[in-house]
């Protein structure tokens, strides 16, 4: 390999990383803020158990991203069969829709119990959409307290389309980072030319620099700054635009030597 | 016997007779008259729907077209079997067509429930249930070309809307197709009209007990199962009134749906002055 051709390699290998570590950066309170969501909507309804459910692959499968409840450990494990379960309905149909009586033999459902040891008898399902695109299903099963369960009421089916709103902005920006992120590491281990120990160290190392701390101390900056209502959103995005242009209109001089 | 007006009355204006309906359709059972359901299937060996579908057909690829083939896969969620069973009830005679494109593999959910629509045109079914629904906004167009066939050629949709904050299409195609939401009564006859709403009527879609797979019986809650009352309603009505045309339905499901108002203001009247 030529000089130029392992400095362009460094060039590209620097930007993949920086990328994977600003979107994980920007990205790790998600799945902190989706769970207290559906925490808080799950006790909207009275429901025990609520998950997130999302594509997984392209055959339709579907997988549970997160999950809240006494199995939620056990049910990110699972994967779901294409067009199986009333997720599978829904995230097919678009349609929400709830249902009791859930776990009758040769169902789904009745599969899924058998591995968790949970009674799934009553569930709400509801799509998760993003720009006209379904991206998940938001689920929720059974009433908190013991059985029998009342089943889930039309109010509610209509409260947690509210919350599924919500809900799909996050998911859909966590599953844009984490695209981000398989893409980048494909890319990483595509590449045979370079040594994979020798690749690690050349992470390590640019991890460390100071320029990639900086990178991600700004990303926060920004993040938090988002978060603390839109006059500061419009005045930090405002403030950015207007370094960018300055620097744009200063390409042969430094910034800092103005 | 109800008399569909022309125009609204109003302190300005008087009633114009459009055309009238005895009360008669409410007796009868949907013989004869077509209702295709595009869903995930109808699981032909129910109780409530055994002998009742006419044909079963399935979308399938054939180098990128949509293709409908006879099929024998049945129901592949359990939802087509529901949406069947609650016309079934209201229309026990009603002819089915199930025509599956949840579940169909390998294609597009758009793609195929469009494709389901325009085969469902094309053979002329006097009704169609869509229980279903897109957001994409690329359907939006041939959807709106699809349903303007349909009301041109007398086929008459009825579609769910979704109860999401986005709108769904077609369901808020309001002037050439039905389109349904849930309420919590129960009685299929006393179904609502919400005049200048996109969503303009509305039918039992709570708790309700209907078929499902394996022979069994499910209680659903959603606007998917309100469409199918109004589907049961429609073939009542074609039955009695075969030549009646999507307009004239809609029309006609207005002015019974006041008279149903008119009746729940009595009957609230009644129950809270019970010594009057």
């Amino acid at each position: 390999m030529s000089d130029d051709e392992i400095k362009n390699l460094e060039i590209k290998l620097r930007s993949i990383v920086e990328t994977i570590d600003v979107a994980n950066a920007l990205t790790a309170p998600l799945t902190l803020s989706i769970e207290n969501l559906l925490r808080i909507s799950a006790a909207e309804i009275n429901s025990e158990e609520a998950s997130v459910i999302v594509r997984d692959g392209d055959a339709g499968d579907l997988r549970f991203m997160s999950a809240v409840g006494k199995v939620a450990e056990h049910l990110k494990t699972l994967k779901i069969p294409s067009g199986k379960g009333i997720a599978g309905f829904v995230f097919s149909s678009g349609q929400p829709m709830a249902i009791t009586d859930v776990g009758a033999e040769n169902t789904f459902y009745a599969e899924v119990d058998k591995q968790t040891g949970y009674s799934t008898q009553t569930i709400l399902a509801t799509p998760l959409r993003h720009d006209g695109e379904i991206i998940g299903v938001l689920e929720y099963i059974n009433r908190i307290g013991e059985p029998p369960f009342e089943p889930f009421t039309s109010a509610e089916m209509d409260k947690v389309a509210l919350f599924a709103e919500a809900i799909a902005s996050l998911v859909n920006a966590y599953e844009s980072a984490k695209l981000f992120r398989d893409l980048g590491d494909k890319m990483l281990s595509a590449d045979e030319k370079l040594k994979l120990e020798e690749m690690r160290e050349w992470i390590k190392n640019l991890r460390e620099t100071n320029e990639h701390k900086e990178m991600i101390d700004l990303a926060l900056i920004v993040r938090e700054l988002a978060g603390r209502g839109d006059a500061e959103r419009q005045m930090c995005k405002g403030i950015l635009e207007s370094v960018l242009q300055y620097s744009d209109t200063k390409t042969e001089t430094s910034f800092l030597s103005l | 016997m109800t008399t569909v007006s022309a125009y609204e009355s109003n302190e300005h204006s008087s009633i114009s007779m459009y055309f009238q309906i005895d009360d008669g359709w409410k007796l009868r059972t949907g013989k004869g008259v077509s209702v295709a359901v595009i869903d995930s299937g109808i699981d032909t060996s129910h109780t409530d729907l055994q002998g009742k579908v006419k044909e079963s057909v399935e979308a399938g690829a054939d180098n990128k077209r949509v293709v409908f083939d006879k099929s024998d896969t049945g129901d592949s969620a359990g939802h087509g079997t529901a949406c069947a069973g609650i016309i079934s009830r209201i229309a026990p005679d009603a002819e089915f067509y199930s025509i599956k494109v949840l579940g169909a593999g390998g294609l597009g959910d758009g793609i195929a429930f469009l494709a389901g629509l325009e085969y469902a045109i094309k053979q002329r079914y006097q009704i169609i249930n869509l229980s279903l629904g897109t957001t994409k906004p690329q359907f939006f167009a041939p959807l709106h070309d699809l349903l303007d066939r349909a009301y041109q050629s007398g086929c008459i949709v009825v579609a769910a809307a979704n109860n999401l904050p986005q709108p769904s299409f077609p369901s808020v195609f309001s002037s050439s197709l039905i389109s349904v939401s849930k309420h919590e009564d129960a009685d299929p006859f006393n179904f609502g009209f919400r005049y200048g709403e996109v969503i303009e009527l509305t039918a039992p879609g709570v708790n309700i007990h209907t078929a499902w797979l394996n022979n069994s019986y499910k209680s659903l809650t959603g606007n998917s199962f309100a469409c199918p009352h109004i589907v049961g309603i429609i073939a009542l009505l074609l039955e009695k009134y075969p030549e009646l045309t999507p307009f004239q339905v809609k029309s006609a499901l207005y002015a019974i749906a006041q008279e149903n108002l008119d009746k729940n203001k009595v009957k609230t009247a009644d129950q809270s002055n019970p010594s009057e």
